[in-house]
């Protein structure tokens, strides 16, 4: 991994301004401005509802707000940004089931890279996530927490300069989605990207992330901006146990349930 | 069409059967058990006062088939007469009429797959075509397209291109938004997206049409040559009837089911390699 931690790029800020998103009569997502700082892990939580999924394809440049801008390193984007790369939720459709592993991974690459620079960087992001030897696999030969790693493979292969994921882990079991945050928050560590996610579970918004962006209901707009400051590397068990993060999950729990006081960030810093 | 989606005789696990049953469907001992008894009661049927003399025995006909299709004579790469003169030109006209249609069904159905706008603008197009009896515009083919082959190949190509032209529409809108989010955000290229994504997501549909259209194209083959026709089976079928030749007659029957088999078998083949995560992603889920 050394060596691919030495070419990969630098990793990107994005800046959201006064981001909104209406439907027809349908106003989705209100008013949002935030800062997710380059190098960081930054966690987006929200009911469901919220918009975060559009906003996400908004960040994504799928779809174009109806006001607002996105800014990628200070570039406004308009297209899907050079350096940005995703993981979606659902594996099974995101994935390609008549492509084997190795090809899924090297096929955003196609037409970018030579045969052997293809080769040596799939190697190398299945490395990352755990799976060297099952490039041969076909990923219906998976069980759904591998064909999430082939997801996260396929992305970090493009050496991404922002990773962002829509809710990746919700259709996979506990032990599993243990696992793969912690294999995000190593791989985010080694190869210095920023990474953005959206998440439903709040335990997960919390270990995580260096900042949580948690969003209203809709019309939604940035409830609260926290950042965490639980030290890294973190563990499943004891950063659970830390007063601050225990802290943190019932400050964003509450804020979700609308029932937050000032008094209670007492223990976070409240960017 | 219905939209079959695969062969459920080759997409059922076999783990499923008793483990007794498994080994002896594979020598196909239990798949002979009912063509042979077609055979006997043909055979009875044979031996019948009435319909006796329609009605030619089984071996005589087999007799037939070998002497009529096959011959000895490597120059004419072992095929007999009646091969040559007519199943061969059958078989080409269908084969061109086979591959018009795939092409052209595959074709505009991802065009139209693609294109929600279109396929709603050609929806209704689609279905009267569906719904045409085909058989019935022979007379109308021959009018725009003259006697020689032109015709009988049009008309395989009309009359087979809509379970293909349905199916692979089908196909492609069944390949999903995530898909094409997946290809935006990866900036695949258009070429890769259309032959990476589009045509392998839709082959499951696509070989359904196929199927259909395959033992179609057979059925419409032998229609074609049913009048103004000077060969082919079809012709042939016409004119050993006429001349009270009953053993011709079933002998060119009984090579219609051979071919009409080893078609089916080849297809079965190709879609096996060609489809084999379909039946890795349906075991999956079942
Ligand atoms: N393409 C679309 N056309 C019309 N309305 C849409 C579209 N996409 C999303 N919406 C609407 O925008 C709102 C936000 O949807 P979105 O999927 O972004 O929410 P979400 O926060 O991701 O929800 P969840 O947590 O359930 O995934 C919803 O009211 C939804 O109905
Ligand atoms: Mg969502």
């Amino acid at each position: 991994m050394t060596d691919h931690a030495t070419e990969q790029p630098a990793p990107a800020e994005l800046v959201l301004e006064q981001i909104s998103k209406t439907y027809g009569q349908n106003r989705a997502i209100g008013d949002i401005s935030a800062t997710i700082p380059a190098g960081k892990v930054s966690v987006i939580v929200g009911p469901s509802g919220a918009g975060k999924t559009t906003l996400l394809r908004i960040i994504t440049g799928l779809e174009e707000a109806t006001s607002g801008r996105v800014l990628f390193d200070g570039e406004v984007v308009n297209g899907v940004p050079e350096g940005l790369a995703m993981v979606f939720q659902d594996y099974s459709r995101s994935l390609f089931p008549w492509m084997r592993v190795e090809d899924n991974v090297a096929f955003p690459l196609r037409r970018r890279a030579s045969k052997a620079e293809r080769t040596r960087r799939v190697a190398e992001a299945l490395q990352a996530v755990g799976l060297d030897g099952k490039g041969r696999l076909y990923p219906w030969q998976m069980s759904g927490g591998m064909q999430q790693r082939v997801a996260i493979a396929r992305a970090l292969a493009c050496q991404p300069r922002l990773l962002v994921m829509d809710e990746p882990y919700a259709s996979v079991d506990a032990q599993t989605r243990a696992e793969l945050e912690d294999l995000l928050l190593s791989i985010q560590a080694q190869l210095d990207i920023t990474v953005l996610v959206v998440t439903h579970d709040i335990d997960e918004s919390v270990y995580l992330a260096d900042r949580i962006i948690v969003l209203s209901k809709p019309p939604s707009t940035v409830t609260e901006v926290i950042d965490v400051g639980l030290a890294r590397p973190r563990d499943q068990i004891t950063t659970k146990e830390e007063a601050e993060f225990v802290h943190a999950r019932a400050h964003v729990l509450r804020l979700l349930r609308g029932t937050a006081t000032p008094d209670d960030a007492s223990d976070v810093r409240v960017a | 069409m219905t939209s079959m989606t695969h062969d459920e005789s080759t997409a059922m696990p076999r783990a499923r059967l008793p483990h007794r049953v498994g080994p002896l469907l594979k020598t196909g001992a239990i798949r002979l058990i009912v063509p042979m008894l077609l055979v006997f009661l043909w055979w009875l049927g044979s031996r019948s006062e009435t319909n006796g003399l329609f009605i030619a025995p089984p071996l005589e006909v087999a007799q037939r088939v070998i002497s009529d299709f096959l011959s000895s004579d490597p120059r004419h790469f072992f095929l007999g007469d009646v091969a040559r003169g007519d199943l061969v030109p059958s078989l080409w006209r269908a084969t061109l009429g086979f591959w018009l249609a795939v092409v052209v069904g595959v074709g505009l159905g991802i065009a139209l797959g693609l294109q929600p706008v279109l396929a709603a603008l050609f929806q209704p197009l689609v279905h009267l075509g569906r719904s045409l009896p085909t058989p019935a515009l022979i007379g109308v083919f021959f009018l725009l397209f003259g006697t020689g082959d032109w015709p009988k190949v049009l008309l395989i190509a009309f009359g087979i291109v809509w379970p293909i032209l349905f199916n692979t529409i089908d196909g492609v809108q069944s390949i999903g938004t995530a898909r094409a989010h997946v290809a935006s955000v990866f900036k695949i290229s258009s070429w890769d997206v259309l032959t990476r994504i589009v045509l392998p997501g839709a082959a499951p549909k696509i070989f359904a049409g196929v199927r259909v259209a395959l033992s179609l194209s057979l059925i419409l083959m032998i229609i074609s040559e049913l009048q103004r026709s000077k060969n082919g089976l079809g012709n042939l079928l016409v004119s050993n009837q006429r001349n009270f030749d009953y053993p011709g007659f079933w002998s060119v029957l009984v090579a219609l089911a051979l071919i009409g088999i080893v078609l089916n078998v080849l297809l079965v083949q190709i879609e096996r390699r060609v489809l084999a995560w379909h039946r890795g992603v349906t075991l999956q889920h079942d």
